[in-house]
């Protein structure tokens, strides 16, 4: 039985606006669970239909096996941490953490005490008879956290909790947020629409796109087998380079035409994998800005690819090339790729966009011509027109 | 990383401030906050123009007040005979002060319309206020069938001059029994729509949505929402209309008179307009006319504490802290 449980979960809007389609996702009990899609994807929608705060057009939600679809937020036993805080700005931090505690008549003393308990969790131990004014960005976020786990809720929700905080400070929020997730062992159902905080947070991420589901699964499977393009260009940072090209080759043999350039992949690999089916045809490549090898080591024949460096961004620990290639630019959109003009800007253009991340100290300088060694085990290859992966067996 | 190195005094906003130190500053950051007149692009001259303007208009609007202080002090000779803008013997300020309160003209004393005046604002002044922050919240923050409409035709009220609605009124009033009921004048005063209006806009910016949707996960009813969460915030709101709607009701002349018969129902405006008619019929031989100007004077001096008690509350900075920008 899981904690969270949507079951073709669909909200329209009154506009007619399709905010989620369809969505089907389990949490287990205890699992910190990340859902993570760009603006509008119905991510927060999502999450504020698990509070109840949104009512559910059609599909099934169960909190811990119970069927919540019409049930009050406060009967839900959810907590939930909002973008903005939400503090009540009148009362003392000790008071906005012991508010829910107020509301269901617990008696002063045990709820003074689980505020006590609740605030030295979260180091705000000497902060209780401050107001929310008079706290610092940080503090406020850890109040709202505060307030959230006094209740021992079943679930906690998180809508974006740390977007509103600066860099520095957000790195160091999402350790505390995992440190209080273990010390709790409160399943969590977390909201962003940043990949690290997905990636470096949840146990497992659900990639949520135009209100489906694209993917769910441990940052790890989503990063070394993305489902779709659209995970493929979404997980990772850089961005994985996509490109338009043609699978060549006769036999046991498996040639990718990227523009004027060839990549040979090893026989075995493509007869094993679903590749195969494609030699003749269009696909899409994707290569990671990692797996491409330093210059100047003598690539493999067939396994390397040149390119002309525009811009070299030093970041101390390593450096990011950036790039143009002969090739097609693929887009993770279809919907930009169905405009006509665009599909013709596509297929005229001869020169694409990339990133590789090498070395620090690997001398390659803007404007000049370069030749990059590709790992070629390390391809992802997706059709063009259903946009999935192709199998690889990588 | 332990927990209590993460709320180091390095991100902490300082210890609290004093009440005094805190409107300091707050002084100080408004100015700051005010572009300097001579980068706003106007001439010299033209600053120079609308000053005198706006002086003069302040001057226009001040005159009655500051004649109706001086002649306050004057015997009824004094106020006819003597220069009107300044002050002449004998100095009658506490005698007339304290023949206002005493029964001078036998049927009605100017106390017992002064008790009726604040008995009638404190209801009608404070009903219309608490109907008008209920009201306002609900047509900020919930939709309901016919909302819309239901809000339209308040402020549509705003549109009906009360002077049209008056004879109306009065017929229904015979009908309810409610001439000479003080009813009659506290019933009307308590639906007021430019405070019903001016709430709603209120709770809308200073109420968020999110507080609302994170007190009903904390689990509390909508009424304790209401009570604990919103009204809070709704205070500065709330006090404006407050001083709205009570100095409507002090002011109002119009309604009393024509419901009221009897002399011990009337408000101050409706009494002294009595006083001034029996004043001006006698010709000046009643005496009455100090008694007239005393009495028009201590009927402001309420309203002026009452706006210099109440706008401590127009302060920005309730939200303070509560929503991340």
């Amino acid at each position: 039985m899981s904690a969270v449980s949507m079951e073709a979960l669909t909200k329209v809007y009154a506009t007619g606006v399709k905010a989620l389609d369809v969505l089907d996702l389990q949490v287990a009990h205890g699992e910190f669970a990340v859902l993570v899609g760009p603006s509008g994807c119905g991510k927060t929608t999502a999450l504020r239909m698990v509070a109840g705060l949104e009512d559910i057009t059609s599909g099934t939600l169960r909190l811990g096996g119970r069927v919540v679809n019409g049930v009050s937020p406060r009967q839900r036993d959810v907590a939930m941490v909002f973008q903005n805080y939400a503090l009540y700005p009148h009362l003392t931090v000790a008071r906005n953490i012991g508010f829910s505690l107020e509301n269901k008549k617990i008696p002063r003393a045990e709820r003074d005490e689980r505020v006590r308990a609740a605030a030295s969790v979260l180091g705000l131990a000497d902060l209780l008879g401050r107001k929310p004014g008079q706290l610092s960005g940080g503090q406020r976020q850890r109040v709202a956290m505060g307030r959230a786990i006094v209740r021992e809720p079943a679930v906690f929700l998180m809508d974006e909790p740390l977007s509103n905080l600066d860099a520095k400070l957000r790195v160091q929020m999402r350790a505390e947020i995992l440190r209080v997730h273990r010390r709790v062992g409160a399943t969590t159902l977390y909201v962003t629409h940043d990949q690290t905080e997905a990636m470096t947070m949840g146990d497992r991420v659900a990639v949520l796109r135009s209100g489906r589901l694209e993917q769910y699964g441990t940052p790890r499977d989503l990063y070394d087998a993305p489902a779709s393009l659209f995970v493929a260009s979404f997980i990772g940072s850089p961005a994985m380079n996509l490109y338009e090209a043609a699978l060549e080759g006769a036999a046991d043999q498996c040639v990718v035409v990227l523009g004027s350039q060839r990549l040979t992949l090893a026989p075995a690999g493509a007869e094993r994998s679903g590749l195969g089916a494609y030699r003749g045809r269009k696909v899409i490549v994707g290569i990671r800005p990692e797996h491409f090898a330093a210059p100047g080591i003598e690539p493999a024949a067939g396994a390397s690819l040149t390119v002309d460096v525009r811009l070299v961004e030093p970041l101390g620990n390593e450096q990011l090339v950036h790039f143009t290639i002969d090739a097609a630019q693929a887009r993770e959109d279809p919907a930009e790729g169905t405009d006509p003009v665009a599909e013709g800007e596509i297929m005229a253009a001869t020169a694409a966009n990339g990133v590789a991340v090498t070395g620090p100290r690997v001398p390659v300088r803007a404007g000049s011509r370069v030749t990059f060694g590709v790992d070629l085990e390390q391809l992802y290859f997706f059709d063009p027109d259903t946009r999935e992966a192709i199998e690889t067996g990588r | 990383m332990t927990a209590s190195s993460l709320a180091s005094p390095g991100d902490t906003a300082g210890a609290p401030e004093s009440r005094r130190q805190r409107r300091k500053r707050e002084r100080l950051e408004e100015q700051a906050a005010a572009i300097p007149v001579h980068l706003y692009g106007l001439r010299r001259g033209t600053v120079t123009v609308i000053t005198v303007a706006c002086v003069l208009f302040a001057i226009f609007t001040l005159i009655p007040v500051v004649w109706i202080v001086i002649n306050s002090t004057k015997s009824q000779t004094g106020i006819f005979t003597s220069f009107a803008f300044w002050f002449s013997r004998p100095f009658q300020f506490f005698h007339n002060f304290a023949l206002l309160f005493q029964n001078v003209d036998g049927n009605g004393t100017y106390f017992q319309w002064f008790g009726n005046t604040v008995l009638y604002a404190a209801l009608g002044g404070g009903g219309a206020t608490a109907l008008a922050g209920f009201a306002g919240y609900g047509f900020a923050r919930f939709r309901f069938r016919g909302s819309k409409a239901y809000f339209y035709v308040i402020v549509g009220a705003l549109l009906v001059p009360i002077a049209a609605i008056t004879l109306p009124l009065y017929l229904v009033y015979a009908k309810a029994h409610l001439i000479n009921s003080i009813w009659g004048m506290i019933l009307p005063s308590l639906v007021s729509p430019v405070g019903v209006y001016l709430m709603r806009t209120y709770v809308d910016l200073s109420v968020p949505r999110e507080l609302i949707d994170a007190a009903r996960i904390d689990g509390a009813g909508e009424a304790r929402i209401f009570f604990r969460v919103a009204l809070p915030l709704m205070v500065p709101g709330l006090m404006t209309v407050l001083l709205l709607s009570v100095v409507a009701v002090w002011n109002n002349y119009f309604l009393p008179l024509i419901i009221f018969s009897k002399n011990t129902l009337y408000p101050l405006t409706v009494g002294i307009g009595v006083w001034s008619q029996v004043a001006e019929r006698s010709g000046g031989n009643s005496d009455l006319y100090p008694l007239v100007v005393m009495g028009g004077l201590v009927t402001i001096v309420p309203m002026i504490a009452l706006f210099l008690v109440l706008q401590r509350y127009w302060r920005g900075g309730m939200l303070l802290g509560s929503i991340a920008n």
